[in-house]
């Protein structure tokens, strides 16, 4: 059961990242970051802040133009394609600060996610009504679905404006689950979370490599990523410093350098 | 006795036309978000086209135009709407293309100011500062109307239209067509994020928008037989933006209230009004000033308007939701927590 | 050749209009990253109220009565932003709303000014014009002043902005409003200051325009704010230097088209301009990365 929209079982990484880099004004907020993401895997990424994290995730997902280098999604070089045909190939993101659609209802959040729907075509509003219909159908039942497992049903018909800041970030996740992607993005999905909040999100990522999506998360919180996460890469200075499972990589001196404080004290206090 | 019917009927006319004209503009600004400060600009150009294809060839007539191709009415008005089509397309591939709000704003009322400036200056397009008149009466040769009993006619000839037009907006706003509008609307990022192409769905919109304006435009000349230049200043275009704002964006009968109050009555209504002696044109003055003040008071007090958008519902589907499995969709929380993940990798003495 | 140069005399003249313009109207953008669609309207109060001095209720040196003219919109500048932009721009985040306002503050400007002074075209009281050669150019005293007034402003904004430190504090919030705020500068107090500035070169704007054309309507500030919007987009939008250089090039353009091809074809090379920059170079030849 997937909810892949690409064809039988393709080989390989399903995203390449090769030498990107990325300069604002004199700074070089990505400088040559190389690494792959294995297919069907939960992929952490992360990093000292100001690495340059967030920026390789706008890169990826086409918000920014890279300076040079290139990526490829599968077998498709994706290097500097426009957002929304990033987007339809099944590459999806969240945002760090999240970003609903505010005067939206929660629901229409999610029917809004279908890449393509018949719906969206002014030929087919009026003369392939039952097409539309149909489908409109098939969206709402799923939609529905989803707004049940991530416990926002009751909140369906409320402008997404009027969420917690947990709820919303519950509304982007489901709502990037909507539309089938091969590839999910993740930028820091518990951050600010309370921990209740953070098992459930967890689960739901868990959920959704059981369903066939590959995720790549941006995370701080590295005991969640050596919970859930199969593979990390460490970037650090805009590069990539270096990648593999977590508890190799805490053997790594570049990376305790690099994460000094941080990986004693997730380690102390768990 | 007449006299009292004329102007009523035209305050009917108007009232319609200008919930045609609010349509049109709510499609671009309160669905997609597109600030089309130029709007008025395209409901020129109907008006202009719809005369100029209707009267016969210019030469000899006094007047100078292009076209003059004798077409019947409801060909003229369609002619109209095509025509603003046609400029929306053109303007929206030039400059909607990188600008963000405000820049795009400029731009826009950039155009309509060389475009009324072109046209004033330009007899040879469509009669300079005189504009077009002598406009033939729609079907006057099969109805045989006197020009009272043509303004009552016509009045409820714009109202069926207007409302034919709506159905049509009804079910282009209520599709996933308008969500995905809205959705861009609220946050363009987001909606390219989501694999909708910004660039062409907003200039779907302009141009959805720009057809109703032609339309409107075109019933308005129709409607009096004349058109000029005085007739389209630029503050006419905040005049049908008041409309939207007060009645209430995004929603269809918010529009027609907002149509009734700032056109038939605060426009139109003062113009029957007698002249304050010594002060010619004061009263429309008062008026215009009048409209952009109550206009800040709307957007102060009650942005949403006086009807606001309807929270769109969706009927829960018949019979009991089940998931792919046939399993009844009941359970909150997700079907594997990370503590129970964590305890079968322990058991299996791995991480991943 | 002598005609070249004599357009270009003429459009040198245009450009200081228009450069005093677009700066007042680029500093303000700066500083409050919106439009101020009024400012035609601005523009056509500072002349007016030059005339009421000048020609209608006293009968002073026009240059005086512009000083007037000049300081009374800077003052209407910042009455406007503290009490009915400023709480606009606190009470909604998205920039909608305050620009629908100035378009709506356009319409209600100009039909007070309407309701006062009527349609009639008015002219201020000048003594007569004398041209007189300067270099290859054939200009009067009255544009020759106007032309100082100009490069006099110009220098004094950019030195204003590079090294004062009221300069340095625009530039920082131009660049980075919160950052700013965070950093201790008084945004309130500059965000003032900037609408003095900007009102005043507004209202000085529309006078010296009234000045150079012989003529003013109440529409005359709007009529010409397009073509403070190509000179600020073919420049760059949000670039004081950007303002300077599209005004330069937009005044000499049409004024040497009006020269050599037609007079009432100015303006319609201007939009050419405008939309030339839209295809190809849609920054602006000087604009700043964030505004555009």
């Amino acid at each position: 059961m997937s909810y892949n929209d690409t064809a039988p079982a393709p080989e390989g990484p399903i995203l390449r990242v090769e030498g990107i880099t990325k300069a604002f004004g004199g700074v070089n907020a990505v400088n040559g970051a190389t690494f792959d993401v294995p297919r069907n895997k939960i992929t952490a990424l992360i990093g000292p802040n100001g690495a340059g994290k967030t920026t390789v995730v706008n890169l990826l997902s086409g918000a920014y133009k890279v300076d040079s280098g290139k990526v490829h999604l599968g077998s498709t070089d994706i290097t500097n394609m426009e957002r929304h045909k990033i987007a339809r190939l099944g590459l999806m993101r969240t945002f760090q600060l999240s970003r609903e659609l505010s005067g939206l209802t929660v629901l229409e959040n999610l029917l809004v996610a279908p890449k393509v729907q018949a719906g969206e075509s002014m030929y087919n509003i009026f003369f392939r009504p039952r097409l539309v219909k149909r489908e409109e159908r098939q969206n709402l039942e799923r939609a529905l679905e989803i707004l049940r497992t991530y416990g926002l049903y009751d909140l369906r018909d409320n402008r997404a404006r009027e969420l917690s800041g947990g709820q919303k970030k519950l509304l982007e996740i489901s709502r990037g689950v909507m539309a089938s992607p091969s590839l999910f993005l993740l930028d820091e999905p518990m951050a600010g979370v309370n921990p209740a909040l953070i098992e459930r999100i967890g689960g739901y990522i868990m959920d959704m490599k059981a369903q066939g999506v590959t995720v790549l998360m941006i995370e701080h919180n590295l005991n969640v990523v050596e919970r859930i996460c199969d593979n990390v890469i460490v970037l650090a200075e805009g590069r990539t410093l270096a990648t593999g499972r977590l508890s190799e990589l805490r053997e790594n001196k570049e990376v305790v350098t690099a994460y000094l404080g941080e990986i004693i004290n997730a380690s102390s206090s768990h | 006795m007449a006299q009292f019917w004329y102007y009523f009927f035209t305050l009917v006319f108007f009232l319609f036309d200008y919930f045609i004209l609010a349509m049109g503009l709510n499609i671009q600004y309160g669905e997609a978000g597109i600030l089309n400060f130029s709007y008025f600009a395209f409901v020129a150009i109907g008006a202009y086209v719809t005369g100029a294809v209707s009267l016969p060839s210019s030469v000899g007539s006094g007047q100078q135009y292009i076209f003059g191709f004798n077409m019947p009415f409801p060909f003229s008005l369609l002619a109209g709407g095509v025509a603003c089509m046609v400029l929306a397309l053109f303007v929206a591939l030039i400059a909607l293309r990188r600008l963000r709000t405000d820049y795009l704003a400029m731009v826009l009322i950039s155009m309509s100011l060389v475009l009324y400036d072109i046209i004033n200056n330009y007899p040879r397009l469509f009669n300079g500062a005189d504009g077009i008149y002598n406009v033939p009466q729609p079907l006057a040769g099969v109805l045989h109307l006197t020009s009272n009993a043509f303004s009552i006619f016509f009045a409820c000839l714009t109202g069926v239209i207007a409302m034919l037009m709506w159905l049509v907006m009804s079910r282009i706003t209520r599709s996933p067509l308008g969500r995905t509008f809205r959705a861009i609307r609220d946050d363009p990022d987001v909606a390219a994020a989501l694999g909708k192409g910004v660039f062409r769905y907003q200039v779907t919109s302009l141009v959805i928008g720009s057809f109703y304006a032609g339309i409107g435009g075109g019933l308005i000349m129709q409607f009096g037989g004349s058109f000029n230049p005085s007739a389209w200043l630029p503050g006419e275009t905040f005049v049908v933006f008041a409309v939207i704002i007060v009645g209430g964006v995004g929603n269809n009968v918010g529009l027609l209230m907002g149509a009734l109050l700032v056109e038939a009555l605060l426009i139109h209504l003062p113009a029957f009004l007698p002249e304050i002696p010594g002060h010619p044109g004061l009263i429309e003055y008062i008026d215009g000033a009048l409209i952009g003040i109550i206009l800040m008071v709307m957007l102060w007090f009650r942005p949403q308007g006086l009807v606001p958008e309807r929270i769109r519902r969706f009927p829960l589907p018949a019979g009991e939701l089940l998931d792919r499995d046939g399993h009844s969709v009941v359970a909150p929380t997700p079907t594997e927590t990370v503590a129970a993940s964590a305890a079968h990798d322990a058991s299996e003495g791995t991480v991943a | 050749m002598t005609q070249f140069w004599l357009a270009f005399g003429f459009g040198l003249v245009t450009a200081s209009v228009l450069a005093i313009a677009a700066v007042g109207l680029s500093l303000q953008f700066g500083i409050t990253n919106y439009i101020n669609f009024a400012y035609g309207d601005f523009m056509a109060l500072g002349a007016f109220i030059t005339y009421y001095f000048n020609a209608e209720a006293f009968h002073i040196n026009v240059w005086v009565a512009m000083i007037f003219g000049t300081l009374a919109v800077g003052v209407f500048g910042v009455l406007i932003n503290r009490f009915l932009l400023s709480p606009f721009v606190r009470r909604f985040n998205k920039s909608f709303y305050v620009l629908i306002v100035t378009f709506g503050l356009s319409l209600i400007m100009l039909n007070t000014i309407y309701s006062i002074w009527g349609t009639n075209v008015r002219v201020y009281n000048l003594k007569i014009e004398v041209y007189k050669h300067v270099g290859p150019f054939l200009l009067n005293k009255y544009q020759i002043v106007v032309m100082v007034i100009a490069v006099v402003l110009m220098t004094g904004v950019a030195l204003m902005v590079k090294t004062t430190r009221l300069g340095k504090s625009m530039r920082a919030m131009s660049d980075n409003t919160t950052l700013a705020m965070t950093s201790g500068i008084d945004t309130k107090r500059i965000t003032t200051i900037t609408w003095f500035l900007s009102g005043s070169m507004a209202g000085l704007a529309g006078t010296v325009l009234a000045i150079t054309e012989s003529n003013l309507t109440p529409a005359s500030g709007e009529l010409f704010l397009f073509v403070i919007f190509a000179a600020v987009i073919v420049g760059g939008v949000g670039s004081i230097y950007g303002a300077m250089g599209g005004a330069l090039l937009i005044g000499l353009a049409t004024e040497i088209t009006a020269a050599y091809w037609n007079p009432a074809y100015k303006l319609d090379v201007a939009f050419l301009f405008l939309i030339a920059t839209l295809l190809f170079r849609p920054n602006g030849l000087l604009s700043r990365p964030g505004k555009a």
